[in-house]
């Protein structure tokens, strides 16, 4: 398998070309197109209970599509949903690396394990929809974030990410959730939750949050017409 | 206090390295991340702005969060990353002693406490025009930082200019404004689709964003479900 992402960082596209019978999973929906020469066949993934598992905590989709090359040189073109850039992170076996659940685009390599990482409230960003997807390797999984990915390189000290903003972070760090600004009417104008991330590593940060743009989108809604009226 | 910013025209990122001691006052809900060592304060209003009733005008008055946290970096200074809700540009502009800096309530996000906010509202009390026509008014000394749906243009003006109120950003004193209509007549006007424009006049410096939030919001608004009252 070859990849490139193209038209990054605003409107990233990522081709990967597949030799015969090489495999690419991917997302639901994260599809653009693709070589007549590739066969799609949808499962749930790490069977009904995996992918039940991954559809209610993890927030991705129930299904995935495996993507098949019936000759080499076939083109697959795919997209996350937001507006932003996409990243490849190649793993090694049993190397982690940590998304979050709406970040997640594809992966080559069969044996990738792919785990919601559901620790209680330490790995429960509430509120937000937000779940951390445990990958684990030997494989490639590629990522994409909405608005830039910009890294952030620690060397032991603390750093802390809104996260609504986390795309991603290393195994190597340790992070733990609390509440922000310290007035609950926080929660509702979008600034709610932050991660403080501890230990040497890097954390992937995108420079929006869908959060935020909903709450922009918000006032905007038609209102509800009172029963009986 | 050094403002750099990252990732223009598309999904820019203000990154504000606080020395020693130094803080920053944002809007809630823009914060992205930021470095240990910097202890957050939530004020309804700040220390210069009227406390809870500036707050609160600016918030009703200005579009602007009703909330803004106060960033203050310990003894080894610190980092704070700013982003806004929507796509596009972020630029600061270096405040001078003596001169006015007038901003439109969405464009605002952080200025340090050097800089006073207040509501500025001259001669259109009460006008109903659906699009808001409220700007903060900015003075004192200090970068402040704004932001634009879309890209940001700089003018230097002098003369006169028609300006959408939905893609003006902000316009330094030097500069007058009335309101005004885009064609003949105010039925022409209105039928334009450009509804109420400011006409600006004077010697100054004036920055529009090339998309406009209202439009953006209510088109894309219309196709949510409705929301109760």
């Amino acid at each position: 398998m070859n990849y490139t992402i193209l038209d990054s960082p605003d409107f990233a596209l990522l081709q990967v070309v597949l030799d015969t019978s090489e495999t690419f999973v991917a997302e639901s929906g994260a599809m653009v197109a693709k070589d007549v020469g590739i066969d799609i066949t949808t499962s749930l993934r790490g069977g009904l209970l995996g992918a039940a598992k991954r559809k209610f905590l993890g927030g991705e989709s129930l299904f995935q599509n495996t993507f098949t090359a019936r000759t080499s040189g076939q083109r697959l073109f795919l997209a996350a949903k937001a507006e932003g850039d996409l990243r490849a992170r190649k793993l090694g076996v049993g190397e982690s690396f940590f998304l979050q659940s709406g970040a997640y685009v594809g992966h080559s390599g069969s044996d990738l394990k792919i785990d919601t990482k559901f620790g209680g409230v330490r790995g429960f960003f509430s509120g937000v929809g937000l779940f951390i997807l445990r990958i684990e390797g030997p494989g490639t999984v590629f990522y994409g974030s909405y608005g830039a990915i910009h890294e952030v390189e620690l060397h032991g000290e603390n750093y802390t990410v809104d996260t609504g903003h986390i795309v991603a972070f290393t195994q190597t760090l340790d992070y733990r959730v609390r509440a922000f600004g310290g007035f609950k009417g926080l929660f509702l104008s979008g600034e709610g939750l932050v991660a403080d991330f501890h230990g040497t590593g890097t954390v992937y940060v995108q420079t929006r949050n869908a959060a935020g743009l909903a709450a922009f989108l918000h006032p905007f809604r038609r209102i509800k017409a009172k029963a009986g009226n | 206090m050094h403002i750099e910013i990252q990732y223009n025209p598309a999904h820019s990122l203000a990154t504000v390295h606080l020395a020693p001691h130094e803080s920053i006052r944002a809007e809630a809900g823009s914060m992205v991340s930021m470095t240990d060592n910097i202890s957050v304060t939530t004020t309804a209003g700040h220390r210069s702005g009227g406390g809870f009733f500036g707050g609160l005008k600016r918030a009703a008055l200005g579009g602007e969060s009703f909330f803004q946290n106060l960033f203050s970096a310990g003894a080894m200074g610190g980092k704070v990353s700013l982003a806004p809700s929507l796509a596009g540009s972020m630029v600061v502009h270096e405040l001078r002693l003596g001169e006015e800096l007038f901003i439109q309530g969405s464009s605002y996000v952080a200025a340090p406490e050097s800089v006073t906010l207040d509501t500025q509202f001259q001669g259109m009390k009460g006008f109903l025009s659906g699009e808001s026509l409220f700007f903060l008014k900015a003075t004192g000394q200090g970068p402040v930082l704004l932001n634009a749906f879309g890209a940001i243009e700089k003018r230097e003006l002098n003369g006169e200019l028609i300006v959408d109120t939905g893609h003006l950003v902000a316009f330094t004193s030097g500069i007058e404004y009335s309101l005004s209509k885009a064609a003949k007549g105010w039925i022409q006007s209105f039928l334009s689709g450009e509804g109420f424009v400011l006409k600006v006049r004077g010697r100054g410096t004036l920055w529009l964003q090339s998309r406009n939030p209202s439009e953006f919001g209510g088109t894309v608004g219309r196709m949510l479900p409705a929301r109760e009252g």
